[in-house]
């Protein structure tokens, strides 16, 4: 779009009835910044174009132009033939399985010995991260010194993709609170990387080829420093005695994808643990680090556990990481090689809700990690593949735990008119601070009040 | 004069608000207001202590049976 379009122009292309879908869409790109609209005028029609900068870089882009190498610079230097896809594959699930296990180790109470995983483990850059975005918390009572936190266990339960994005958004937030810190000392911080440079970094990781070298001198030194941190997460491989060259990985390829994206992250995980090694372990380790969401299970997922309707669990499963994640929720019974048996109980879900899990993640969990078998039979007799009378009674147990619902705020009684409660009740729903009225009695309860006193005082001034 | 009062709102069931009033009618140090069937204002301070309270009275009462033993 070279020339500005008039907006009458546009209107031509759209439907009567898609006015309120156009109208979004254009807000959405004037908050974006894509694109500008200038102001109505009377002698001059309204006119939308492209905003400076962007045209200017999707031009770059697409002619694949510029220095600024935003789909990165391949490395003409030759590649060593070990790393081929399933290498990194591994590579990328060890690490990330490493972080997760970090967490799931710190769960206080669990009933299997988890063979000493937390002996690697992630590399304490990360284990401060964690800290910091209160995934874990230090506590004593602990073997690893950490304990997990309510955000920690929504964080397990999240699918790959999120999980790796909120560790992303907690390394740029620390990123940004360092470098302010360090301004405010004095420091000169023209080396640390910025958050937006990192997150722009981020997005062009994305958009790599999986598989192929990229070169580590074509990168601004700022994001060449970023790069150890990468190593870190498992989103890039760099060969030790070549630092010349870097991979990205799956997780990195996969960040700005959608869920199919995901499914392939699992399929390829599936298919990287088939070829290296075909036990139980590493398959329930895939499935547990990198299932697609529950909502489109494909047949090929490698789910494991089973549900009776009598509440008994079964997981076809020897992963430390997923037995210590059913272990949240779980009454687990017995280990066998290559499988756990236990059952829910009205103890173990309100354990679990008591840690910040709701009813709602763990039926997720479930359904998303049900072995084939259910799904099938499911399939078959066309029933959900969870048993209805397990899942309302998971929902009924948080219930259990919800008999009281408390708000706190302030209460506003005594008014001396019926005029005077109507106009601030009304201001309070208005404003968004009502949390509850009774117009019999004449009294209400707000959220916040600072306003409605400022909103009253103004009132009695006006009288 | 209108008045504004700090407290926590407590939403509940009939039950439950009689179980809460029976806990404030020993020393009257919980409820700011009791609104209707279904909504108090209690004191910020003592929301903690009085989900304990409420947690050990359904202990005593509440007993659900457990859906089946386990064989095993």
């Amino acid at each position: 779009m070279p020339a500005p379009l008039r907006l009458s122009e546009l209107d031509v292309w759209v439907r009567a009835e898609g006015k309120m879908q156009r109208d979004r869409a254009l807000s959405i790109l004037r908050s974006l910044h894509i694109i500008q609209i200038t102001p109505p005028g009377k002698d001059k029609p309204q006119e939308m174009q492209l905003t400076t900068n962007f045209k200017n870089s999707l031009r770059l882009a697409l002619e694949g132009g510029g220095k600024h190498s935003s789909f990165g610079v391949p490395s003409t230097l030759p590649v060593d033939a070990r790393i081929d896809i399933a290498h990194l594959d591994g590579y990328a699930r060890k690490k990330w399985e490493d972080i997760l296990h970090y967490v799931v180790n710190s769960v206080p109470v669990h009933g299997e010995g988890l063979g000493g995983g937390s002996a690697g483990g992630p590399k304490t850059s990360v284990k401060d991260l964690l800290l910091a975005g209160r995934l874990v918390e230090r506590r004593h009572d602990t073997r690893g010194g950490v304990g997990i936190t309510q955000a920690g266990f929504t964080f397990l339960l999240q699918e790959a993709n999120a999980q790796v994005w909120t560790l992303l958004l907690l390394w740029l937030e620390a990123a940004d609170h360092s470098k302010t810190a360090e301004q405010a000392k004095g420091f000169s911080t023209e080396h640390k990387p910025d958050s937006i440079d990192m997150l722009s970094f981020l997005f062009m990781l994305a958009s790599l080829e999986l598989g192929r070298a990229y070169d580590t001198d074509a990168l601004t030194e700022t994001r060449r420093n970023m790069l150890p941190a990468l190593v870190d997460f498992g989103l890039i491989y760099i060969p030790r005695e070549d630092t010349r060259q870097y991979f990205p990985t799956r997780l990195a390829t996969t960040l700005t994808s959608s869920a199919s994206a995901l499914r392939s992250v699992s399929s390829g995980f599936a298919a990287a643990t088939t070829n290296t090694s075909n036990d139980a372990a590493s398959l329930g380790l895939s499935s547990a680090a990198a299932d697609p969401p529950p909502n489109n299970a494909p047949t090929t997922n490698k789910g494991s556990i089973i549900i009776e309707t009598n509440y008994r669990l079964y997981a076809y499963t020897a992963s430390p990481l997923q037995i210590a994640v059913l272990a949240l929720f779980t009454q687990l019974n017995m280990r066998f090689a290559g499988m756990v048996t236990g059952r829910l109980t009205r103890d173990s879900i309100r354990r679990a809700i008591g840690f910040g899990i709701t009813a709602d993640q763990i039926i997720a969990y479930l359904a998303g990690h049900a072995h084939e078998q259910m799904v099938r039979a499911a399939a078959a007799t066309g029933r959900p593949v969870l048993p209805p009378t397990v899942v309302d009674q998971i929902r009924l147990w948080q219930l259990e735990n919800e008999r009281m619902r408390t708000a706190a705020g302030f209460l506003f009684k005594d008014f001396d008119t019926p005029d005077e409660y109507a106009a601030l009740s009304g201001y309070a729903d208005e404003i968004g601070v009502l949390v509850w009225r009774n117009d019999r009695k004449k009294v209400f309860f707000a959220s916040k009040f600072e306003q409605l006193r400022d909103y009253l005082k103004s009132r009695k001034k006006a009288e | 004069m209108v008045r504004a009062i700090r407290g926590v709102l407590i939403e509940c069931e009939p039950a439950i608000k009689s179980i809460i009033v029976h806990f404030d009618s020993v020393n009257n140090d919980i409820i700011i207001e009791d609104l209707d069937e279904t909504h108090l204002v209690v004191k910020e301070n003592m929301v903690h202590v009085l989900k304990q309270k409420l947690e050990e009275r359904l202990k005593e009462t509440y007993r659900p049976e457990e859906p089946l033993q386990d064989s095993e």
